[in-house]
C-alpha cells in the first residue's frame, strides 16, 4: 500500500526534477528523460499492475508540467511500459547493452510518435526533429540508462535491505 | 477474479493504454477545461518547482557574479598594462618633445657660428668633486680634437681635454684648471674666468678700479682663439675689495647648468661651406 501512497509524490518530485535541474545540462537542445529510463525499469522489473500504474501516473505528470497536448506522454509511457514488458519476458533483460539500445531504441520511438502525431493531427511538420533532436536524445539516454538502471535497482531494493537475515541452519 | 492470472497483464495493459488513448484523442480534438487532478498537480508541483528555479537563478547569479569579478580582475590587469605602456609611450614622446626644443635651439646656435659644428650626445658626467668632465659621443672621426670649445644653448660649456675615435671628455667651465679669456658685458673689462669648483667660477684680473656690479654678464673675449666671442660665460655673482692686491675678487655663476646638460656643440676651427 505504501508503494501506492509514495510513488505519486516521488514521482512528480522526479517530473519537477527533470524539467527543471536536468533540462539546465541539455543546454535547451534535447531533454534527460529520466522519466522514460524508469518507465523501462517498470517494463524489466515490475509487473503490469504496479509498472502499468507508475507509468500512468509519471506520463500524467509530465502531461500536466510539460507536455502541450494533454495525454500524449501517458500514452507514450503505456505504450513503451508494454513493449518493455514484452521484451523483459523474451531475454535476459539485465545485460547494459541490451539496456542501452533499447533505451536508444524507446527514445527513437517516442520521438517518431510525436513527430507523426504532429504531422496527422496538426499538419505540422518536424520531422527535422528526429535527426537534430531525438537521435542525439537516443545516445545520451542508452549511455545513461545502464547507470540508472543500477540505482533504481538498489532504490528499489532499499526498503527491503533491513529484512536480509542469514539462512537458518536446519 | 474474472481474467485468468495468465491474461491478467494483457488486460491491464491494454485498459491502460485504451484510457490514454481515449484521453488523447479527446485532448487533441479540442481544447478542454483544466481538470481537478491536473490542477492538484500543477498546485503541489509549482512551489516546488519555484523554489527550485528561485535556488538555481541565485546559483546561477552567484555565478555569473563570480564570473564577471574574475573577469574584471582580468580587465584591471590588462587595463593595468595598458595603462603603463601608455605612460611609457607618453614618456617618450614627451622626451622627444623635449629633445627637440632642446636640439632646435642647439640647431639656432649652431647656424649663428661660421665654423662647423658637431652636435654631440653627453654619455658621462664625471661626479667627483676634483675634476669637473664630462663624456661626449662624438670624437676624432667626427673632426673633434682637444682644445675645441664645447658649448650648449645656454653658454659655453668647456673645452675638449681628450678625444678618441668616438668619445672626448670636456673639461667644464668650473673645474679648477679651466681658464678663459672673457669679459665684462657692460664695462668691456677684460680677465681670466677660472673654475672654482662647486663654487662656480671666479673672474680674475680685473683692476680694482673697475665698477663690477653683480648681474653683469661675462661673455667670451675671442682672444685666446679657442672660444668665438661673444659667447655667455656666465653672470657676476658678487665682487669683493677687500682683499689686498691690484686686483677685485669677483664671482661668477656659470650660464650653463651642468647637471641637466644632454646635448652640446662642439666648435671646429673648420670653416662652414657658404651655401
Amino acid at each position: 500500500m505504501i508503494y501506492y501512497l509514495l510513488l505519486p509524490l516521488l514521482l512528480l518530485f522526479l517530473v519537477v526534477v527533470q524539467t527543471t535541474i536536468l533540462d539546465l545540462f541539455s543546454l535547451g537542445w534535447i531533454s534527460i528523460e529520466i522519466s522514460l529510463i524508469v518507465v523501462i525499469y517498470a517494463g524489466f522489473h515490475l509487473d503490469a499492475l504496479r509498472g502499468g500504474i507508475l507509468s500512468l501516473v509519471i506520463g500524467f505528470f509530465l502531461d500536466c508540467l510539460t507536455s502541450a497536448i494533454f495525454g500524449l506522454y501517458t500514452f507514450l509511457y503505456i505504450l513503451i511500459f508494454c513493449l518493455a514488458m514484452i521484451v523483459a519476458g523474451r531475454v535476459y533483460g539485465e545485460k547494459p547493452t541490451l539496456i542501452a539500445s533499447f533505451t536508444g531504441f524507446c527514445t527513437l520511438l517516442e520521438g517518431l510518435v510525436i513527430v507523426l502525431f504532429y504531422r496527422f493531427v496538426f499538419s505540422a511538420d518536424i520531422l527535422y526533429a528526429l535527426p537534430e533532436v531525438f537521435l542525439p536524445q537516443a545516445v545520451v539516454m542508452g549511455l545513461l540508462s545502464p547507470l540508472l538502471f543500477r540505482l533504481l535497482h538498489r532504490f528499489e531494493v532499499f526498503p527491503h535491505a533491513a529484512d536480509t537475515r542469514p539462512a537458518r541452519r536446519i | 477474479m474474472l481474467i485468468p492470472r495468465k491474461y491478467r497483464s494483457i488486460a491491464v495493459a491494454a485498459v491502460l493504454l485504451i484510457i490514454s488513448l481515449t484521453v488523447l484523442s479527446f485532448s487533441a480534438i479540442r481544447l478542454s477545461e483544466t481538470g481537478f487532478l491536473r490542477k492538484m498537480v500543477l498546485e503541489a508541483a509549482a512551489p516546488v518547482e519555484d523554489t527550485i528555479n528561485i535556488s538555481l537563478q541565485n546559483l546561477h547569479d552567484v555565478w555569473k557574479r563570480y564570473l564577471f569579478l574574475v573577469g574584471l580582475d582580468d580587465e584591471n590587469r590588462r587595463l593595468r598594462k595598458r595603462n603603463a605602456g601608455l605612460t611609457e609611450q607618453l614618456n617618450r614622446y614627451r622626451e622627444g618633445s623635449l629633445e627637440a626644443m632642446r636640439l632646435r635651439k642647439l640647431l639656432e646656435l649652431r647656424e649663428s657660428f661660421p665654423q662647423r659644428a658637431v652636435a654631440a650626445r653627453v654619455i658621462d658626467r664625471n661626479r667627483s668633486s676634483l675634476f669637473k668632465t664630462l663624456l661626449i659621443n662624438k670624437g676624432t672621426a667626427d673632426g673633434l680634437r682637444v682644445g675645441l670649445a664645447v658649448l650648449s644653448d645656454q653658454g659655453v660649456v668647456g673645452r675638449i681635454i681628450e678625444t678618441s675615435w668616438h668619445a672626448s671628455r670636456v673639461l667644464l667651465l668650473i673645474d679648477g684648471n679651466s681658464n678663459i679669456d672673457g669679459l665684462i658685458q657692460r664695462s668691456r673689462a677684460q680677465g681670466i674666468l677660472q673654475g672654482a669648483g662647486s663654487a662656480g667660477c671666479s673672474l680674475k684680473y680685473i683692476s680694482r678700479a673697475e665698477e663690477v656690479l653683480a648681474g653683469d654678464v661675462v661673455i667670451s673675449s675671442g682672444l685666446s682663439g679657442v672660444l668665438p666671442k661673444g659667447l655667455l660665460l656666465g653672470v657676476v655673482t658678487g665682487a669683493s675689495r677687500k682683499e689686498g692686491g691690484l686686483f677685485q675678487k669677483i664671482d661668477v655663476a656659470p650660464a650653463v647648468d651642468f647637471e641637466k646638460l644632454e646635448e652640446v656643440l662642439a666648435l671646429t676651427t673648420d670653416m662652414k661651406p657658404k651655401p
